[in-house]
């Protein structure tokens, strides 16, 4: 693919012969570097959950969050470049408000996948009337987990504005391996707490590092108390199941 | 000693014969939650001041399978409220896959009444219908937004006739007896055609006709009762 | 001013008008802010129109009134509108003409778009209405009572809306003076029938005895009228006719010939 360098890569919004646009592909490229994050749905509830890199021993690890809450029903995971996700984040969480400002009930997951990808797409000169904010596509895919009246569910959002429904998936370095992993260990009649040291399990095995309570982050999603982001001493309990 | 007189500030000048952008059309409008259904009506007549336009102009309109909206007041306002919700309910429906709710529909008609805060829509809500929970529900708003969930409403001209009636036969207040209510269906649209019949009796702006929708889980059924036309 | 029922009479009253003047003049030295049609200047009287068997009919005079000056006497307040639909006005007569204009751009509109489909009267009406209430919207009313009617596959329409854009269908209209004077007649006319439609003669007659009545009462009317049909053959728009009538009561009523 970087061999096929042309002209095509310099307009952002330019297909190539081939049809292709070399910018969402590289954008997509991009996330393959970022930190693995893995979301696992449950009939109980969905588990995200994601590696830290300490790239530092002087480094406060409470300082990286990749897991953030879009509203009291949905969370959000996510791999990339993490500055890019804070615009979608952003507006994913304007979305939910404004949504039950108006209809007075909690925003479908659904819906709210499709609001962050509706974003995704205006980068370039942007079309009649309507103003593009980006430059560049985003450079981060994300792992939105949520409960709603159709119960708990997963879904992944990438930089061409795809988004696809999935029961357990991983994104990041680690992608490919986690989600071979996945689908070895994934069932239909996972538990919560199965899913919980299924998630630090797949992590385990795709990190560099050893797996502890300050280079993961976990939250759990459930229909009963919402999202919820996982304290140490939880994930350190989970580690200690593994 | 004299004294100067206080200088006072001048009332704006008025313009000539100012358009008036407001009618009043008239009409009334009510509905009442049962356990399991929901009943809402409105008298069909048209009028302005003392004309009566026309004999069946509809103000209640049916939204979907499980809401009903009543208006009554300025006619036009009405129609177009009811239009803009019908292209808000079908944009909701391709956003988010499923039909709008009777409890977020009665949200979404108070933020549209609000934006209309200094230009009202001149009309008097009233949304009947069945919750999620397949409960009856009603909600009742001003001309500005203001919403209220409550049991029964009688909104219009005749709402200072109806609901008086209303508080009495169906919220069972201030009796001096104390029977016990049983609402059913058929007690309650009973009670909805008399309140209709006492009210044109009393209200010029009421009458012809009252359309009567009555909304159970398994559909919604419109029921016209003929009122006195003088 | 309050015992006359014209709902223009306020507006249009000579007083109005110097009044008008004055703080027009007043205005030019200091700054006010923008004003629209805020009054109807030269204005047409009542509409007429039901639904009979064929279809519709529909009568005006063809008097345009400035004030209490009798101002344009041959004027056409019936519009034709593509083959099946009628417009009649009363109100301000310049946004009459400005309508007219509107329907014009419609139906060319219409003829380049050809598309096998010609408006129905329902849509020509829908597209008036919202007209209508758009300009309220803006404070910039069309200052017009209009009535449409209309036949087509079978079926007669006949609405009202007004520059509020305050709409309703019914089987007989009447607008202005004509609410008041010819509306319980034809309402009269059209309960006596039970729910069979009038024949052609019968609505010829009771229009007819309607617009005399009208042109005995109402100050603003002309005793020189149209009449227009909108049947399966097409919108028909009469000449000018005269209605006979017998002023030799007023003799014996005094203060009014005597």
């Amino acid at each position: 693919m970087f061999l096929t360098r042309s002209e095509y890569d310099r307009g952002v919004n330019t297909f190539s012969p081939e049809g292709r646009l070399f910018q969402v592909e590289y954008a997509i490229e991009a996330i393959k570097m970022g930190s693995t994050a893995i979301g696992i749905q449950t009939s109980e509830g969905v588990i995200l959950a994601v590696e830290k890199r300490i790239t530092s021993t002087l480094l406060e690890p409470s300082s990286i969050e990749k897991i953030l809450e879009i509203d009291s029903h949905i969370g959000c995971a996510m791999s990339g470049l993490n500055a890019d996700a804070r615009t979608m984040i952003d507006h994913a969480r304007v979305q939910a408000q404004n949504h039950t400002f108006v209809y007075d009930e909690p925003i479908k997951v659904e819906s709210i996948t499709q609001a962050v990808c509706d974003l995704a797409l205006r980068f370039g000169e942007g079309a009649q009337g309507e103003e593009s904010i980006m430059s560049r596509p985003f450079g981060v895919a994300l792992l939105i987990a949520g409960c709603d009246e159709n119960g708990p569910q997963l879904f992944h959002a990438d930089p061409s504005g795809t988004f696809t429904k999935y029961q357990a998936k991983a994104i990041g370095s680690g992608s490919e391996g986690a989600q071979t992993e996945l689908q070895e260990n994934y069932h239909k009649s996972l538990t919560l707490k199965e899913a919980e040291v299924l998630s630090l399990k797949v992590l385990k095995q795709v990190m560099e590092e050893k797996v502890n309570s300050v280079n993961v982050q976990l939250c759990s999603v459930t229909p009963e108390k919402g999202y919820r982001l996982y304290t140490e001493e939880e994930v350190n309990e989970i580690i200690s199941a593994i | 000693m004299i004294s100067e007189p206080i200088p006072t500030a001048q009332p704006a000048r008025q313009m000539a014969n100012r358009f008036d952008p407001y009618e009043d059309n008239g009409g009334t409008t009510m509905a009442l939650a049962g356990e399991d259904f929901c009943i809402v009506a409105a008298d069909t007549r048209q009028s302005d001041g003392y004309h009566i336009n026309c004999r069946y102009a509809p103000k209640a309109h049916q939204l979907s399978d499980k809401t009903v909206i009543g208006t009554s007041g300025f006619y036009a306002d009405g129609i177009c409220l009811v239009k803009r919700i019908k292209q808000r309910m079908e944009w909701y429906y391709h956003q988010h896959d499923k039909v709008m709710s009777t409890p977020a529909l009665a949200q979404l008609l108070s933020v549209m009444l609000y934006q209309k805060r200094f230009f009202p829509y001149y009309c008097f809500t009233i949304l009947g219908g069945l919750d999620e929970e397949g409960k009856g529900c009603v909600f009742d708003y001003d001309s500005v937004g203001n919403v209220e969930r409550v049991k029964y409403q009688a909104e219009g001209s005749g709402k200072e006739l109806l609901q008086p009636f209303l508080d009495s036969q169906i919220g069972l207040k201030n009796r001096a007896t104390d029977d016990v209510l049983d609402l059913t269906e058929e007690k309650a649209i009973k009670i909805v055609k008399d309140a209709f019949s006492s009210v044109t009796e009393r209200d010029i702006h009421t009458g012809d006709c009252v359309e009567i929708y009555i909304i159970r889980k398994d559909g919604i059924e419109c029921e016209k009762y003929p009122l006195k036309r003088d | 001013m309050n015992t006359y029922p014209n709902p223009f009479s306020e507006a249009i009253s000579y007083q109005r008008m110097e009044q008008y003047d004055q703080e027009h003049l007043e205005s030019l030295s200091n700054i006010s802010p923008m004003t629209r049609t805020q009054q109807p200047i030269v204005t047409g009287t009542s509409v007429l129109a039901v639904k009979y068997k064929d279809g519709i009919m529909m009568t005006t005079d063809c008097l345009a009134s400035y004030g209490s000056l009798a101002r344009f006497k041959n004027i056409e307040r019936m519009i034709k509108v593509g083959n099946s639909t009628i417009i009649g006005a009363s109100g301000d007569m310049s946004d009459f003409q400005y309508i007219t204009y509107l329907m014009d751009k419609l139906m060319t509109k219409e003829y380049n778009a050809n598309n096998g489909q010609p408006l129905a009267p329902e849509n020509i009406y829908e597209y008036l209405s919202q007209v209508m209430y758009q300009r309220r919207n803006k404070f910039d009313p069309l200052w017009n009572a209009l009535v449409v009617g209309g036949y087509q596959d079978g079926k007669s329409f006949l609405g009202y809306v007004n520059l509020r854009g305050t709409t309703y269908q019914s089987d007989t209209i009447a607008t202005g003076y004509g609410a008041y004077i010819a509306q319980p007649l034809l309402r009269n006319a059209v309960e006596k029938k039970n729910g069979e439609l009038f024949t052609e003669e019968e609505a010829k007659k009771l229009l007819d005895d309607c617009m005399r009545v009208l042109f005995y009462r109402d100050a603003r009317s002309l005793n020189k009228l149209q009449r227009a049909t909108v049947t399966a053959a097409g919108v028909t728009i009469s000449e000018p006719y005269s209605l006979e009538t017998e002023w030799g009561f007023a003799e014996h009523i005094r203060g009014y010939g005597a």
